[in-house]
């Protein structure tokens, strides 16, 4: 028996080291610093849709409407559209401060300007609207060998009658090919900020700890000038280095890195995702394991999956703002888990802390529910983690599991029948129970429908935990028992 | 004058830590200035600490830590003093880490 428990200890030690290894991986770490960096400006763009759209509307129309929403626009021209290029530079930031790199601010330029050395530098007239068009080109559309042609603007706009059997081949415009697309600054290209800083930062430090590239400029020169050239020469070679690719994959494939990586890799894993809430609730299942064994659930989640959950409540705010229907490889997002699986904190111990009130009779319970009733509203619950405890205590570990992956499973389940309203705004995670349901929908009826799936949720996690807790009490009356008899 | 560096996930928790030890301190009439922080920021820091405390739930950061923090002491707090906000015995450890 003793063999046993140690056996069985040394499992859960090894899965706390493997853990503990994976999420201190200086990559995966920066990821994560790097997001709870940035989303201060997430919150502030989830505030200004969320009026812009929600209380706007309730007592304006029209050009008064129009003229107050200029304020979320501007807001979120001011975070969402330009989220790339900031996270891009935060994770340069990130990854030089994890690397213990000297010269972090230097990092933050070679993120950014890597980026948009990556980005594209015209518009192909597929990817701009209709109605931004120069030039139309018409077809035939009975007579293959009859000769398209082409009117501009100011001739269809005076009113130039098109030949019936013609139809729109192509739709010229020049007047977009001198702008600084957002295609990829804002949350369609968080994916390419990630791989590109990660990228450009690790050459780049690696260039500057490279002995062969200092410059000596000899005794009489101050240091100061000394040490601007050993960076200027290894930020010159990174760049110059990511100006080549962008010109080779221009060149040969017509092609750029952000279309590339949007294709071929932030695609897949967003289907991957989506495809079912078993790669989420496979994360936080072990996640939540490993806060049972005292290490932070982040450790593991925050690297393997809240990156991604991030971009995808990102792309929603977007698409939510631009009046847009949110597409159905979009439910599985980082508010699932933030509003409806992790109430009171992980593990949605503020359901457990209700059955101590309601219900239990050990008074050590019942003190430390009190001291960890008000961090649990705003859902932060390390008072009840370690000091309940749910720790090793293999009783209230069992619903501190599966209580989140089945929040998961039945929010997304409800999302996909669509009962409930996909998630559109990013709440922050310390937003009490209830008001965060109500907020992350948008408001309005679909925001009333999410408070009541939280007030089920909340019933239905109160009825599981209840036996349990009533198992971990009389196991901790027992051990009581036993101490006192020993003394 | 003393300071004791507390690290944890997001500083959100200890921040809760931070207030109550900072009240025990009062009333034991100790000099002693206590802050909270992520752990990257506590790094960060050492060099103005006199001890780095960690979260539990980072506990596998003190190889980190102690590297880090050369010649100060650095420390784990025990699960059930950090989970029932127990700031007595925690300053009363820190304290003797400091050998005060």
């Amino acid at each position: 028996m003793a063999e046993d428990t140690a056996e069985k200890k040394s499992f859960l030690d090894s899965f706390a080291e493997v853990s503990a290894k994976i999420g201190n991986q200086v990559h995966l770490r920066s990821l994560r610093d790097a997001f709870a960096t940035v989303m201060p400006i997430y919150i502030l763009a989830g505030i200004a849709v969320l009026i812009n759209n929600v209380v706007f509307p309730l007592f304006l129309t029209g050009d008064a409407l129009a003229n107050a929403q200029y304020w979320g626009n501007a807001v979120i021209q001011g975070t969402l559209n330009v989220a790339t290029i900031v996270l891009a530079g935060i994770i340069g930031y990130c990854l030089a401060k994890n690397k213990r790199f000297e010269n972090a601010i230097a990092c933050v330029v070679i993120g950014i300007a890597a980026l948009c050395i990556m980005m594209p530098q015209s518009v192909n007239s597929a990817a701009a609207s209709i109605q931004d068009f120069t030039e139309l080109t018409y077809k035939s559309t009975t007579d293959k060998d009859a000769e398209p042609y082409t009117v501009t603007r100011e001739e269809v706009e005076s009113g130039l009658a098109i030949p019936e059997g013609y139809e729109i081949s192509s739709v010229g415009s020049s007047s977009v090919s001198n702008v600084f697309t957002k295609t990829y600054t804002g949350t369609n290209g968080l994916f390419g900020a990630i791989i590109i800083g990660l990228v450009a930062t690790t050459v780049f430090i690696k260039f500057s700890q490279n002995e062969k590239l200092r410059v000596n400029l000899g005794e009489g020169i101050p240091p100061a000038v000394a040490d601007s050239f050993n960076t200027m020469i290894p930020m010159l070679i990174t760049l110059a280095i990511f100006g080549l690719i962008a010109a080779l994959l221009h060149g040969i494939w017509a092609t750029d890195l952000m279309t590339l990586i949007n294709t071929c890799i932030a695609a897949p894993l967003k289907g991957f995702v989506n495809a079912g809430p078993w790669f989420v609730i496979l994360v936080y299942t072990l996640a939540n394991l490993l806060f049972c064994l005292g290490i932070h659930q982040s450790t593991i989640s925050g690297v393997l999956a809240e990156p991604i959950l991030t971009i995808l409540i990102t792309e929603n705010m977007a698409m939510f703002a631009a009046g847009e229907p949110i597409p159905a490889d979009h439910y599985m997002n980082m508010q699932i888990i933030n509003t409806f699986a992790l109430i009171g904190g992980s593990g949605c111990t503020l359901m457990l802390l209700a059955d101590t009130f309601l219900f239990s009779k050990n008074k050590a319970s019942k003190d430390i529910a009190k001291l960890a009733l008000l961090p649990g509203i705003f859902n932060i619950n390390e008072p009840v983690i370690y000091g309940y405890p749910i720790v090793y205590n293999l009783p209230l570990i069992i619903p501190f599991v599966l209580i989140p992956d089945l929040f998961i499973g039945l929010t997304y389940a409800l999302t996909c029948a669509g009962i409930l309203a996909p998630c559109v705004v990013m709440v922050p995670w310390t937003t009490p129970v209830f008001i965060s349901g109500f907020l992350a929908v948008g408001g309005g009826t679909a925001g009333v429908v999410a408070i009541i799936w939280q007030v089920i949720e909340f019933a239905l996690g109160m009825l599981i935990y209840l036996p349990f807790m009533k198992v971990s009490e009389r196991a901790q009356a027992k051990q009581a028992e036993l101490a006192n008899a020993e003394a | 004058m003393k300071t004791i560096l507390l690290a944890c996930n997001a500083g959100m928790s200890t921040s809760l830590l931070v207030q109550k030890m900072q009240k025990e301190a009062q009333a034991q009439g100790l000099d002693v200035q206590i802050k909270a922080n992520p752990l990257n920021k506590a790094l960060e820091m050492i060099d103005q600490a006199d001890c780095l405390l960690l979260g539990p739930q980072i506990a596998y950061a003190k190889k980190e830590a102690v590297e880090a923090a050369g010649d100060k002491p650095v420390a784990v707090i025990a699960m059930v003093d950090y989970g029932r906000m127990n700031a007595k015995k925690i300053l009363d450890d820190a304290m003797k880490l400091m050998g005060e």
